[in-house]
């Protein structure tokens, strides 16, 4: 119990900072620094996780996001942001408004999903409360907020793989699923952020189009 | 392993084996492939059903019959179609990635294990995405970029869904879970989640938002795959987790809601191509609803519906391809005269369009009586005059205009008779054949 409390709350606070800080930005590069950085405490609470419970899965779950998350999903996109990375960026939104937009809608989304789903279920890994799932509803809404707050491809991607990260911390805490599965459904999201930089490269915003419109 | 399970090993393993072929004849490989894989699929339906790593079901074999004869529509369909096409992706390449997604679709339906259905159901988007943006231009980019984005984000969400199964049974087995008769908070969240997640593939009202663009934009052959089979696999998978805890009234009610928004986007169409996307919609929703009421007539309504609905919606969509490459216009006021002009796939446009909005002999009319049967007998009034009047307006809609691209002045084009026309003829006249089929069976038991 008090592992949890000193170790693994402030590293989901800090996986929680990430989020927000990802949000904040309007530069396409320090957006991917931090869904990395995320993705690296992520691993770290599997690790701890693994060896709390003295699960193997939880080790390679860690090992997984460490490499397919934090190393592979940052380096494919960062290459496709191509030469001029530094300067690649969100142009038409208001970041600071977004940001205090996404807070309110975090706020009652999380507010009203967990006190009505998750507020009385019992972890079966760690000795903690419910509570501690507040954390990856948190990120789940907040990588939903960027998708659909934001134009550029880049950002819905980061959104997305933040989505997929809130899963991960949610079966991390809730019960762990088979690895075969985890493992399946981390190829899967890799491939997914392959065939979408292949999009990238020739379309990096999103505006309405007459012909997809009714 | 048994002579079944290594049947179904064949059955996906087949189609994803043709990169074989990738620097020569990959367009012949992948329909001669095609024609064996509904060989198997035949040969299959006589031994004993598997449930161990795979969980091959009458239903499930149906399913499976889908897959595999749209598939080859598809295919055959295809090697016309992309002649003379600028494409972005190689020809190859096009065939690799619709013979893989194939092999997705029916790894999601045979397998014993939720969380590998998501798994499978999630490679389907990573596999077609490609296959939409075939003819690159501003359009076909962003109804990829949607497709991709939202589908991904919602069936992400249905990951959850998967935790909580896990969570409330112990056990991801499919042939273990739909037996077990878990009940309680969790389990309900676990199947109401589901129905948002893999919803948004399927075409349920609020998140179906992708489904008009991708189908729109995508090559006929690919719109004709998405319509007939990808999105009532999406369904069956969803369906399997409903099993688990039938909820008649939240799922009913997502469908009647979607099945009503859709008449009312149909009202609204220009593009035919869109049109029959929104067409779908309803008629997802419409098998959705009979999956719901959870009787046994009215699933025999909704499996009816969308064995009907595979072949109809490819038939409609495949003259729609063979309409543009007349035409060279998506527009439905653009189009006039196809009866006189264009009278072969005039006749397969009309007849896919009967078909798909329930007009006898097809299938869907007898699946759409089925299921009215079901909600009037079980005492769903209020689904069902919402339905009807729904689908009533859906029919007027899409025959109004499809009468409009028909019964106009010639524009002074000639057919250029094809296997396009020949396939989207075939394909038209399976939904009647469905419900001939379906009568004497019928008739046959009773």
């Amino acid at each position: 119990m008090m592992l949890v409390n000193e170790v693994i709350i402030p590293l989901s606070t800090a996986i929680l900072i990430t989020a927000f800080y990802v949000q904040g930005q309007a530069f396409i590069s320090s957006m991917i620094r931090g869904q990395a950085f995320q993705s690296v405490l992520l691993a770290i609470i599997s690790l701890i996780m693994g060896y709390l419970t003295g699960s193997f899965d939880y080790l390679a779950l860690a090992v997984l996001i460490i490499l397919m998350r934090a190393f592979l999903v940052t380096y494919l996109l960062e290459r496709k942001m191509g030469e001029e990375k530094s300067q690649v960026q969100e142009s038409r939104v208001n970041v600071a408004y977004l940001f205090l937009l996404s807070l309110i809608f975090i706020v009652i989304s999380v507010f009203i999903v967990y006190s009505i789903s998750f507020s009385h279920i019992g972890l079966r890994t760690i000795e903690a409360g419910p509570d501690v799932l507040v954390f990856p509803i948190t990120l789940f809404f907040q990588g939903l907020f960027l998708i659909g707050s934001r134009r550029n491809t880049f950002a819905q991607i980061i959104g997305y793989i933040e989505e997929e990260n809130a899963i991960v911390l949610l079966a991390v805490f809730l019960i762990p699923i088979p690895f075969l599965v985890e493992a399946s459904a981390f190829l899967d999201v890799l491939a997914l952020v392959v065939i979408s930089s292949l999009v990238v490269e020739v379309k990096q915003d999103h505006t309405r189009i007459e012909e997809l419109r009714g | 392993m048994n002579l079944s399970e290594i049947m179904v090993i064949v059955l996906i393993v087949l189609p994803s084996s043709s990169f074989v072929f990738l620097r020569r004849g990959m367009a012949t490989a992948s329909a001669v492939i095609a024609f064996i894989e509904l060989g198997v699929v035949f040969w299959i339906y006589f031994f004993p059903p598997p449930v161990g790593i795979f969980y091959v079901t009458p239903l499930t074999w149906i399913f499976i019959l889908m897959v595999s004869s749209v598939y080859l529509l598809a295919t055959i369909y295809s090697i016309r179609y992309m002649e003379g096409l600028k494409v972005w992706i190689s020809p190859s390449h096009y065939y690799l990635m619709l013979n893989l997604f194939t092999s997705a679709m029916l790894f999601s339906l045979v397998i014993n294990d939720y969380g590998l259905m998501w798994v499978g159901i999630e490679s389907t988007t990573v596999l077609s995405a490609l296959l939409i943006v075939l003819e690159k231009n501003e359009n076909t980019l962003e109804a990829t970029w949607r497709y991709i984005i939202l589908v991904s984000a919602g069936v992400a969400f249905a990951f959850i869904s998967i935790i909580l199964i896990y969570y409330t049974t112990g056990s991801l087995s499919v042939s273990v879970d739909t037996g077990a008769g878990a009940t309680g908070r969790y389990v309900s969240l676990a199947v109401g989640i589901a129905l948002l997640g893999f919803g948004t593939k399927v075409g349920v009202f609020p998140v179906h938002t992708w489904l008009p663009d991708a189908h729109s934009e995508a090559p006929p052959a690919v719109s004709a795959m998405f319509s007939g089979v990808l999105l009532p696999v999406a369904l069956y998978v969803l369906y399997r987790i409903y099993e688990i805890q039938p909820m008649p009234y939240l799922y009913g009610s997502v469908a009647v809601l979607s099945i009503a928004f859709s008449a009312i986007f149909l009202g609204n169409q220009k593009r035919y191509k869109r049109m029959f996307a929104y067409s779908t919609m309803e008629n997802m929703n419409l098998a959705l609803l009979g999956f719901a009421i959870h009787t046994d007539i009215s699933i025999a309504g909704a499996i009816l519906l969308l064995l009907a609905h595979s072949y109809g919606k490819a038939g409609a969509f495949f003259s729609s391809g063979s309409i543009l490459k007349h035409t060279g216009s998506h527009k439905i006021g653009r189009v006039k005269g196809l009866f006189r002009d264009l009278p072969m796939t005039g006749t397969s446009l009309l007849l896919s369009s009967l078909a798909v909005t329930g007009a006898p002999p097809s299938g869907v009319f007898f699946a759409e009586i089925l299921i009215f049967m079901a909600l009037v007998t079980n005492g769903y009034y209020i689904f069902f005059v919402i339905t009807i009047i729904s689908v009533f307006l859906s029919f007027v809609s899409i025959n109004y205009n499809v009468g409009r691209m028909l019964f106009s002045d010639s524009a002074g084009i000639r057919e250029r008779r094809s296997s396009l026309t020949y396939i989207s003829l075939v394909s038209s006249i399976m939904p009647s054949l469905v419900g001939i089929l379906f009568l004497v069976g019928y008739y046959a038991m009773f």
